[in-house]
């Protein structure tokens, strides 16, 4: 191997002689460690809640834990595509909160009404969260700084609609999260769906956007890309999804509470980074987050087949991330390095 | 003076906020600027101002610190535990405990300054993993009463001033006399300016970010501790309201969230005005679903008067950035 590559070498032009040829499988590996580390991990827990419990292993057991982990999953994709572009997004906390009091005090029994307030949810959770992206671009503000201010906000507005956890849900619209199509329940389709979803949206103009401004906001900038723009529809989206969030959270609980967002925020960005996705901008993939949300939903079913107290699940949760941010950060250094 | 004025625009413009909306409130319920009202204003805003100390000394290093919550929460908590309403253990329970909101800080710190992990998932990590630490202890159950003495700390007087008052007239002079006078404030302000630049100068950059959280650390937990004697008992969740106010004290309190500006005083200033408005709400009416929507415009309203598009439109006039 190291023969040829001289000989190849040698037969190069003078001045050519630096550039490598080929792929960097090194850079490619190091790149997909982090995601390979990821579903080690998922592996090992599964492993050991599957010699603790039976019937890990069966559909049933896939259909429960896609439901558990799918609020989440939402947030999390949300999250992600703010993190590729280099920011963050704490008031998806609020919207969620605000999206449940909303559903629970505003759904009825009738389809069409329901239908209206759920596209509402999701409008006013897109609208929200361009109003972040233009405030963070207008006003050159820190996106940690406008979403805190706008996770107060919401999570005020949510306390006004409903002061404490209430309202209610019609029971079809929370027999949607176990409606069936071929054994499959209708969670593992939506988390289907966000796979094929992502696979379309990272090859779009604006996923590519995205992400090169969470690379090189600079570079992105000079190559004639709209930061505002960027900005608007990074923030929209996640806004988009916290609303998603949600109107499936509620299929789970069955009623608003304006305090139950918070609960979601450092998960979201917790499954993204176990999943390998950069805190730095610009690297990751929705597979990783999505893997890293099974993780953290696990970890709560380990928890609780070693009959230990809850508790402890965000203890761990949190120990595990700040494991991956580490190894993350450690790792974003060797890279700068590698590229200097 | 008015070279005093120019550079200090925003704390100067913090305490006249507070001004104004003393007499906005006077207006709308007439008994607010009674002297006993007036005491009662200032111990609550105590308890926000020795949070938003440790705060302060983060941001102006660039750094936030969504820990405090649950350091607060946990001291307040451990320290009911382990003095079970008597005043002797204090003796030891009390460093012990701010040795302890240290710790929790130079782990912060560390993780950011060595490690390079950002400040809000490092912070927001510590929270996570000591709420569900408390959690485990406690099983959620309620902690014994406050002991006597810490109770004297909060809501007892001498000479008709609130104890907790002096304690916080006594810190700021502390903290005044570390970022104008001491290396490390000097420090600090290089570092919030620029971490290379002041790197390159010779700061201690490194030691300086941890020692901002630390401070942190201490601050939130003794303000728990504190907290624990006003409300007479420790429970779950007394410290969620300090993660908006601390920060939101900071921000009207002039300091530029991006770091290297700000002062202490202004963050007194800045608990005065929240605590003012926290009083003002009940007076309209409002719920406390209210006070957050506040809370979140005036943190939003603050910071954008001190970002740079608003700086490029008085740019002249500051010379902030000079």
């Amino acid at each position: 191997m190291s023969a040829e590559q001289t000989v190849e070498g040698a037969r190069m032009p003078a001045h050519t002689k630096d550039i490598k040829p080929g792929i960097d499988w090194r850079g490619r590996a190091l790149d997909r460690a982090p995601f390979l580390v990821a579903c080690l991990m998922l592996a090992l827990i599964v492993a050991i809640y599957g010699s603790l419990q039976s019937g890990v292993f069966t559909l049933d057991e896939l259909n429960l834990d896609t439901a558990a982990a799918m609020t989440l999953m939402l947030a999390a994709t949300g999250q992600t595509i703010v993190l590729l572009r280099g920011g963050i997004d704490l008031s998806i906390g609020g919207m969620i909160s605000l999206g449940t009091v909303i559903a629970a005090t505003r759904f009825t029994d009738d389809p069409s009404t329901t239908a209206f307030w759920a596209l509402t949810i999701l409008a006013l959770g897109f609208l929200i969260g361009a109003l972040n992206g233009l405030l963070i671009s207008l006003l050159k503000l820190q996106p940690f700084l406008v979403t805190l201010a706008t996770w107060s906000i919401l999570n005020g507005v949510a306390m006004i609609i409903l002061p404490t956890d209430g309202g209610s849900v019609p029971s079809w619209w929370v027999g949607f999260a176990s409606a069936q199509l071929l054994g499959l329940t209708s969670p593992v389709w939506m988390l289907l769906a966000l796979l094929l979803f992502w696979w379309w949206f990272r090859a779009t103009r604006v996923g590519i956007t995205i992400q090169a401004s969470g690379s090189n906001e600079k570079s992105a900038f000079l190559s004639g890309v709209s930061i505002t723009r960027v900005n608007i529809l990074t923030y929209g989206l996640s806004g988009l999804f916290a609303a998603g969030a949600a109107l499936f959270l509620i299929t789970q609980t069955g009623a608003g509470s304006p305090t139950i967002g918070k609960d979601y925020i450092l998960p979201s960005v917790a499954a993204a980074v176990i999943g390998g996705v950069s805190l730095f901008g610009g690297r990751g993939h929705l597979a990783g987050t999505l893997i890293g949300a099974f993780v953290l939903t696990l970890i709560g079913n380990l928890v609780f087949v070693l009959h230990v107290s809850s508790y402890w699940q965000p203890v761990a949760s949190g120990i595990i991330l700040l494991l991956s941010v580490l190894a993350s950060s450690v790792a974003e250094k060797a890279a700068r390095n590698r590229v200097q | 003076m008015s070279a005093f004025l120019a550079r200090n625009r925003l704390i100067v413009l913090a305490y006249a906020g507070m001004v104004v909306l003393l007499l906005v409130t006077a207006m709308f319920s007439p008994g607010f600027l009674s002297v006993s009202n007036m005491r009662s204003t200032v111990v609550l805003a105590a308890f926000v101002g020795i949070v938003a100390l440790g705060q302060t000394f983060v941001i102006i290093g660039g750094g936030i610190d969504l820990s405090v919550p649950w350091v607060l929460n946990s001291a307040a908590i451990v320290m009911a535990l382990l003095c079970g309403g008597q005043d002797l253990p204090l003796a030891w329970v009390m460093p012990l405990l701010l040795a302890g909101g240290a710790f929790i800080g130079l782990v912060n710190g560390i993780g950011v300054a060595q490690f390079g992990v950002p400040p809000i998932i490092m912070t927001l990590a510590t929270n996570v993993i000591l709420q569900g630490l408390i959690l485990v202890l406690t099983g959620g159950s309620p902690t014994p009463s406050a002991p006597a003495l810490i109770q004297f700390l909060s809501v007892g007087r001498i000479g008709g001033f609130p104890v907790i008052a002096l304690i916080w007239l006594a810190l700021t002079l502390v903290a005044t006399l570390l970022l104008s006078k001491a290396a490390f404030g000097r420090h600090l302000y290089a570092l919030g300016t620029s971490a290379t630049v002041a790197e390159f100068s010779g700061v201690p950059t490194a030691r300086t970010t941890i020692l901002t959280y630390v401070a942190s650390g201490l601050t939130a937990a003794f303000a728990g501790m504190l907290l624990t004697g006003y409300s007479g008992q420790a429970y779950l969740g007394m410290g969620d309201a300090y993660l908006f106010t601390s920060i939101a004290a900071v921000a009207i309190g002039g300091a530029s969230i991006l770091g290297g500006s700000g002062h202490y005083l202004g963050t007194v200033a800045g608990a005065l005005v929240l605590t003012i408005l926290t009083g003002l709400l009940p007076a309209l009416n409002l719920s406390s679903g209210a006070l957050l929507v506040v809370y979140g415009a005036v943190i939003l309203i603050t910071v954008s008067i001190g970002s740079e598009t608003f700086a490029g439109l008085g740019g002249r006039i500051r010379g902030r950035r000079a």
